[in-house]
């Protein structure tokens, strides 16, 4: 089931991400598939109150920006989100806090997001694969260090 | 055997001396412990299996895979507080940072004095802490691995003079690969299912994973085992096949939270009418350190240093490092401010302060929603968001003191503190609960509580039901109160006793 059209979720997307320099845009198919996977996994309510607060974020451009979410530019978006963020109100709060938890996830977990941050799981697996620990055996030592391999 | 619902054929039913549901810091111990005494040990435990080799050093596939609702439990009231829970073989042991520490004297005093357990005496309680330490393989943090944002924050916890100091952990030879809560990738942490499970199968314990222990058999007014169904891996749901143990002796390990839930939807073991209540969590605030310089490579130990300066007043700060995915969450901003400073990831750290002594109590309750969900009610307490704000406080004085420019928390209003100005602001300000944007706690405790009166307490100091014989409860939730620090360490050496109490039993 989509939760909200492809439309609203790439406007989320990108107003969420915010076009981090030097990293690449948002990959809209990709992330949502993520997104669905993530909430099927997830508590039913979670994926329920996402939409409600896309909704809600809507309503609130409206209110609070006076033109729809849509419409607005990405600085007015910006605004937008960090004003309902900093709000001392923690429901209204969590209408902008809770959206970010799959959208920021979805994006920044994707390795050429990752990577060029200095974070690659991939090599630190790699790595640990060489360094594996059991209770009975100790680790050989590093390449380059003398000693015995410990019993 | 570790048996998945693939390796079962039909319907399961047997006979065993003692079952025990989930196989975490309770249950794990329990298992081993019993099956090498020789009794016949079946474990039950909803998560599925998971080893080293799956293991990817990947967040978002951890909590989807080894996390109860993929790692989204989230408490009810003010503030929302993000409380993960385990779901695998180990129990949230596997998936934990490996701080492993024995609990404060003055609480054991406390335990004695106010819940009448007279009967935990101390030298007993270090003897089989001494033996897990040594079981564990527990050890200070190594610096030369810690990573640099650990030894950045104590440089500037040390300036200051605040009491600090490298963490215990249950990791063997751990070179810090920076996962411990997405399953250690390398096997030196020595979580439950790296170490009393293993021993326990090799003692001739059977685990069935999967496999969701639902209704607890009652005969005669004793608890006689119990009835489960096999979950199918892909959607977590009933696959058709049951599971039907009778056992002489039942043992509750599902966790603080599972536990208690279980016991009310059957209305067992409640004549005090304290299951589900008394939930206590740790509640945990954190603050976001951006320096000049990067902070290293993302290698380090999450959770590998301390300031305990405060512990008397119940704040515990203790923290590390984690991958841009979880990084990216706790800054308080989104969109452009949030992509501006997430450009600066390497120059960043962050730490978790814990309110390690808490007045706030929460509550588990069947609410009946779809899934096998209980809510769990928690409202953070005025004094409470006193502590969490001192702590927060804390943590940013020791980042400046470090060489921070600038620090971002969770407290509305102060999200950005760029110096002493800003703190003074923050420390002075009347501050709510509503306030923070966000918490998290990790460790949920005390539903089930042991004392001396069963008017007010559920299970004795041997962790039997007070009600319904044969029944033993031994998880987070049997622990009366916080035991001041992380509790796996308490959790294990309550197992410990509990399985001594039962081996007394069926050898009588
Ligand atoms: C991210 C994180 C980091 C942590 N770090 C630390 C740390 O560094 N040090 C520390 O001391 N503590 C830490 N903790 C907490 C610690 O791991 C827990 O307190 C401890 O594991 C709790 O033990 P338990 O036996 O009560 O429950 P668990 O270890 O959670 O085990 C309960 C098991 O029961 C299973 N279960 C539940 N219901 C059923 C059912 N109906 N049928 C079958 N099985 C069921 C669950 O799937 C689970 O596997 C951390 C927790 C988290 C989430």
């Amino acid at each position: 089931m989509r939760l909200l059209s492809g439309r609203h979720l790439r406007e989320l997307m990108e107003a969420y991400v915010g076009e981090p320099e030097g990293l690449p845009p948002i990959d809209l198919e990709g992330q949502s598939a993520f997104i669905e996977e993530y909430f099927a996994a997830g508590a039913p309510e979670l994926k329920m109150l996402f939409a409600v607060c896309g909704i809600a974020l809507r309503a609130l451009s409206i209110f609070l920006k006076g033109k729809p979410f849509s419409r607005l530019t990405s600085h007015e978006k910006d605004e937008l989100l960090n004003r309902v963020m900093s709000s001392r109100n923690p429901l209204l709060r969590g209408v902008a806090v809770l959206p970010g938890l799959p959208l920021l996830m979805s994006y920044y977990r994707r390795p050429e997001v990752a990577v060029p941050l200095g974070f690659d799981a991939k090599a630190l697996k790699e790595e640990s694969n060489l360094r594996v620990v059991t209770r009975d055996r100790s680790l050989p030592p590093k390449a380059g260090q003398g000693g015995e391999v410990g019993k | 055997m570790i048996l998945g619902p693939t390796d079962v054929k039909g319907d399961v039913s047997r006979s065993v001396d003692v079952v025990v549901i989930g196989s975490g810091a309770g249950g794990g111990p329990i298992a081993k412990e019993l099956a090498g005494e020789g009794h016949s040990v079946v474990v039950l435990e909803e998560g599925g299996h998971f080893t080293r080799e799956d293991f990817n050093l990947d967040p978002a596939d951890s909590y989807m895979k080894m996390y109860r609702d993929a790692g989204q439990t989230i408490t009810l009231g003010v503030p929302f507080i993000l409380l993960p829970m385990g779901k695998t073989v180990g129990g949230t042991t596997t998936v934990n940072s490996g701080t492993a520490l024995r609990m404060q004297r003055p609480v054991l005093k406390k335990w004695q004095l106010t819940h009448g357990l007279t009967e935990i005496g101390e030298d007993e309680l270090n003897l089989i802490y001494g033996h897990l330490e040594e079981y564990l393989f527990v050890k200070r943090a190594d610096p030369e691995v810690a990573g640099k944002v650990a030894t950045t924050f104590l440089s500037g916890a040390e300036k200051l003079g605040l009491s600090c100091g490298w963490l215990p952990r249950n990791a063997k030879e751990c070179e810090g690969f920076g996962a411990c809560a997405f399953g250690c990738p390398s096997g030196s942490k020595q979580s439950v299912d790296v170490s009393f499970i293993p021993d326990a199968v090799k003692a001739g314990a059977d685990i069935y994973t999967r496999c969701r222990a639902e209704e607890l058999r009652v005969s005669s007014g004793r608890a006689a085992g119990v009835r489960g169904r096999f979950l199918d891996p892909a959607t977590g749901r009933p696959n058709g096949k049951r599971i039907e143990i009778e056992a002489r002796v039942t043992v509750l390990a599902a966790g603080a939270v599972f536990t208690p839930y279980l016991l009310l939807r059957q209305g067992l073991a409640n004549s005090s009418g304290q299951v589900g209540n008394n939930l206590q969590i740790h509640p945990a605030t954190q603050t976001v350190a951006l320096f000049d310089e990067p902070l290293g490579p993302p290698k380090g130990i999450p959770q590998c240093c301390y300031v305990d300066e405060f512990k008397g007043e119940g704040i515990m700060l203790e923290g590390g490092t984690v991958p841009p995915e979880i990084h990216a969450l706790a800054l308080p901003f989104a969109g452009r401010r949030n992509a501006r400073l997430m450009a600066s990831y390497p120059n960043m750290g962050i730490f978790g302060g814990m309110v390690s002594e808490s007045d706030s109590h929460g509550r588990v309750l069947d609410l009946r929603r779809p899934g096998n969900r209980p809510a769990m009610l928690y409202n953070l307490r005025g004094r409470d968001v006193e502590k969490a704000r001192a702590a927060t406080v804390l943590m940013a004085e020791i980042w400046f003191a470090a060489g921070a420019k600038r620090v971002f928390t969770p407290f509305a209003g102060h999200y950005e503190i760029t110096g002493p100005r800003d703190l003074r602001r923050l420390e002075r300000s009347r501050v709510r609960a509503g306030d923070i944007l966000g918490m998290s706690a990790y460790h949920p405790l005390g539903t089930c509580r042991m004392g001396s009166d069963p008017k007010w307490s559920v299970v004795k100091h041997t962790c039997e039901s007070w009600d319904l014989e044969d029944l033993y409860i031994c998880d987070g939730s049997v622990l009366p109160s916080s035991p001041g620090v992380n509790p796996q360490l308490t959790i294990m050496a309550m197992a410990m006793r509990c399985a001594g109490f039962i081996d007394e039993r069926l050898s009588a």
